[in-house]
């Protein structure tokens, strides 16, 4: 019998640690798109994403037995895609390939109203962001791309509200200085 | 060099501020900050619907794996019904058995070259554990791991002196953590004093683990 898709994460979550494996695709169906723009952001590129969202929801299988608290299933997840993405940039930099170029599909695709300064002033700024450090990137896409207030990040990241603004106000002159080299 | 924004238009790039707060000497070049959170792109990301068969082709695979069957079974908490029939003489014997072996093991704890060791009992469910990293060259250094969601700024340790000795004693709540040290913010060092696992991104982390008697690296 297999759960409704409007059964809580909990409920899914004590499913599958029953046994019942098939009821975990509700999750991947649930979340597979929520943080995909987080990844994008963070990794500028649509296929790290891909890699980095499908490498999450496989690792939070194989840890589902820790999530203390399975009805925050999606705050978990979070913090395991954001471990990844993390990494992912940690690794990169240990191999001299840093995020210099940006997707077009994330660094602003062409749009059908063509406004094409628009477009390029996206573009621009989408490759200043992967310049940032991973936490200055990290909390600017969260409050500016996903729209969540500061308190709110906190709470996901376990950072305190004064350490992310500084983080933040260091990113604005960051993406100023970076935005003046570009044009 | 380009100059810094002003601190009242960062409040304003916050939120905290429009830009009819701002005093008139500020405003175009708060108009121009603002003009660069307008060109953030929100457009949602939709993966390929084909991510869901992969994700749920490779848990199959896992779920099947005879390791991680095995697994489940040494980890997984199940119920166990105990009946023992024993004498009174026997109870009180372990009892004063276990008392002696714990009076023991509190007495002369293991001596720790360094890493992560219990100090003293913190909070309910919490144990103050220091973490200890010689490192004579370093300007800074911080432990992350998962009871910190690897912020490797949230807690920096201190120089003892001048011999190279960095330190800093945290409260854990009980269970497994995952930890490493930061040097100077960008060298990730796991703990010399324990044994490293792979975090399956190609780096080491150390692992403590806290109980309710103590905590140990493993």
């Amino acid at each position: 019998m297999g759960l409704r898709e409007q059964a809580t994460d909990g409920e899914v979550v004590q499913a599958v640690l029953a046994g019942d494996v098939e009821q975990y695709a509700v999750l991947v169906r649930r979340y597979r798109d929520r943080y995909a723009r987080f990844a994008a952001r963070m990794l500028g590129s649509l296929d790290a994403a891909e890699d980095a969202v499908q490498d999450a929801l496989v690792r939070a299988f194989d840890q589902l037995a820790q999530c203390r608290e399975p009805d925050k299933f999606a705050g978990w997840l979070f913090l395991i895609l954001r471990n990844r993405c993390f990494a992912e940039r940690r690794r990169q930099t240990r191999e001299g390939r840093g995020l210099e170029a940006t997707d077009e599909a994330v660094a602003g695709p062409d749009r059908p109203d063509g406004n094409v300064e628009q477009v390029e002033r996206t573009r621009a700024l989408e490759q200043a962001l992967v310049k940032l450090t991973p936490e200055q990137r990290e909390v600017f896409v969260l409050k500016h791309v996903e729209g969540l207030a500061y308190e709110e990040i906190a709470a996901m990241t376990g950072a305190t509200v004064a350490s992310l603004k500084m983080r933040m106000h260091r990113a604005y002159d960051r993406l100023r200085e970076l935005l003046k080299e570009h044009s | 060099m380009t100059q810094a924004y002003h601190q009242l238009v960062k409040r304003l790039l916050d939120g905290e501020l429009s830009l009819s707060d701002l005093p008139a000497e500020l405003r175009a070049e708060g108009a121009e900050a603002l003009r660069l959170l307008g060109t953030v792109d929100r457009t949602p990301v939709l993966l390929p619907v084909q991510l869901d068969a992969r994700v749920m082709a490779e848990v199959r695979r896992r779920a099947r794996s005879p390791l991680r069957r095995a697994w489940r079974r040494l980890v997984e908490p199940r119920d166990v019904e105990l009946r023992l029939r024993v004498r009174p003489w026997v109870v009180w014997g372990g009892a004063l058995a276990v008392a002696a072996t714990v009076a023991l093991l509190f007495a002369w704890p293991p001596p720790s070259p360094g890493g992560a060791r219990p100090v003293r009992m913190a909070a309910r469910d919490s144990v103050f554990v220091r973490f200890v990293l010689y490192a004579p060259g370093a300007k800074r250094v911080a432990v992350a791991g998962t009871f910190n969601q690897w912020d490797q700024n949230a807690a920096p340790l201190v120089r003892l002196g001048a011999g190279g000795i960095w330190t800093i004693t945290l409260a854990l709540p009980q269970g497994q953590h995952q930890y490493a040290f930061v040097v100077d913010g960008e060298r990730w060092v796991p703990d010399p004093a324990a044994p490293g696992i792979d975090d399956g991104f190609g780096r080491r982390n150390s692992v403590v683990a806290v109980t309710a008697h103590g905590a140990r690296t493993l």
